[in-house]
């Protein structure tokens, strides 16, 4: 790897080499959308959920703006997961989940995020072995079925949610760089 | 009674959205751009860095100070852009009034005709060219219809020194 620093001997330019990121959560968040407290839906309180997950509006008995999985509409993602490790031994482990809340993010924005589906959705629900997905810059990006950032268009006609700013590599723990546009 | 707008950059900002500061490519390093210029992202393997080039009509965004401009001469931020790499890259609602756009149709532009202007109209939708610049075509039928913007006012010398505004929507 080029080395940038320290500059050459003689020379009082530093190049950047890039930022060093810590990515200890689901969804790093690196230009901040709208934020919104949104109830969640039974499914979603049963099951959790990861930072970055896709949610879709849905109707509530309640006077309550209230979100279930995606199933490849949007709302929005979630930005903290129902039980990350980062959460745990402090004061808001388990929170969204006790109280049945969580915080959507919409908007335009540039975030960091391990949840996106890594296989093509035929071999992840068919009987032979996993394709990969291979992600490249500018992809156009939707929510799958199970509401996972997706190159593939899993649910057809519905709007594409954001696009590729970074592929997943060795270098960003194989975290998906996604431009949101929700 | 109409305002007088002091237009001495290529990107006039009316309502700012949201910015990125984005590393650029070697192409972008050396070639420079105007402000108004669309980028793209591009993959570097070996850095965890958000990159960008020049688009060719895709987005990411578009940058909002040029490398080079006339407004920048002789400060401390003279060339800064170019020289460390970097650029600010801007997403979401803006309303900007620019001079970065395609003034003529890219078949007359690449053709060996006659020079044939572009219409703009306000309203009409407008996507990044095969370089980047707003433009009321799709230029490259292969890609799905990335349209990044609206036009409010089209280009007039005599109300807007020419000046192209828009409102993004990226």
């Amino acid at each position: 790897m080029t080395q940038f620093f320290p500059p050459p001997p003689g020379s009082y330019k530093i190049d950047f080499g890039g930022m060093d990121l810590l990515r200890s959560r689901d969804c790093v968040c690196l230009v901040k959308g709208e934020t919104f407290e949104v109830a969640v839906d039974p499914a979603l309180a049963k099951g959790g959920w990861p930072g970055g997950q896709g949610v879709q509006w849905v109707d509530a008995t309640s006077d309550a703006f209230t979100v279930a999985y995606s199933s490849g509409s949007f709302g929005g993602f979630l930005l903290w997961g129902s039980n990350e490790s980062s959460d745990q031994y402090t004061a808001m482990t388990g929170q969204q989940l006790t109280y049945g809340y969580a915080v959507m993010v919409a908007g335009r924005g540039l975030i960091s995020t391990s949840s996106y589906e890594q296989y093509t959705l035929a071999s992840r629900t068919g009987p032979g072995p996993l394709v990969p997905l291979v992600y490249g810059a500018n992809d156009l990006l939707y929510f799958s079925l199970r509401g996972l950032w997706s190159k593939e268009q899993e649910a057809p006609n519905l709007l594409s949610s954001g696009v590729v700013a970074q592929v997943p590599k060795a270098v960003n723990e194989f975290f998906l760089g996604v431009q949101f546009t929700l | 009674m109409t305002s007088e707008i002091f237009r001495t950059r290529d990107v006039v900002v009316f309502t700012k959205a949201k910015t990125i500061p984005v590393m650029i490519d070697p192409a972008l390093a050396a070639g420079g751009w105007p402000g108004g210029q669309g980028v793209q992202w591009i993959d570097d393997p070996n850095i965890d860095t958000f990159k960008v080039t020049y688009s060719a009509g895709r987005y990411g965004g578009f940058l909002l100070w040029g490398s080079n401009e006339s407004s920048d001469q002789f400060i401390s931020v003279t060339q800064s852009q170019p020289t460390y790499k970097y650029a600010v890259m801007c997403i979401g609602p803006w309303v900007v009034s620019t001079t970065t756009f395609e003034t003529y149709t890219y078949a007359s532009r690449t053709g060996g005709g006659p020079l044939v202007r572009n219409v703009f109209t306000p309203g009409n939708k407008l996507r990044f060219s095969r370089r980047g610049y707003f433009t009321p075509e799709k230029e490259n039928g292969s890609l799905p219809d990335l349209f990044v913007a609206r036009v409010i006012q089209a280009p007039n010398t005599v109300i807007n020194n020419g000046y192209l505004e828009l409102q993004s929507m990226i």
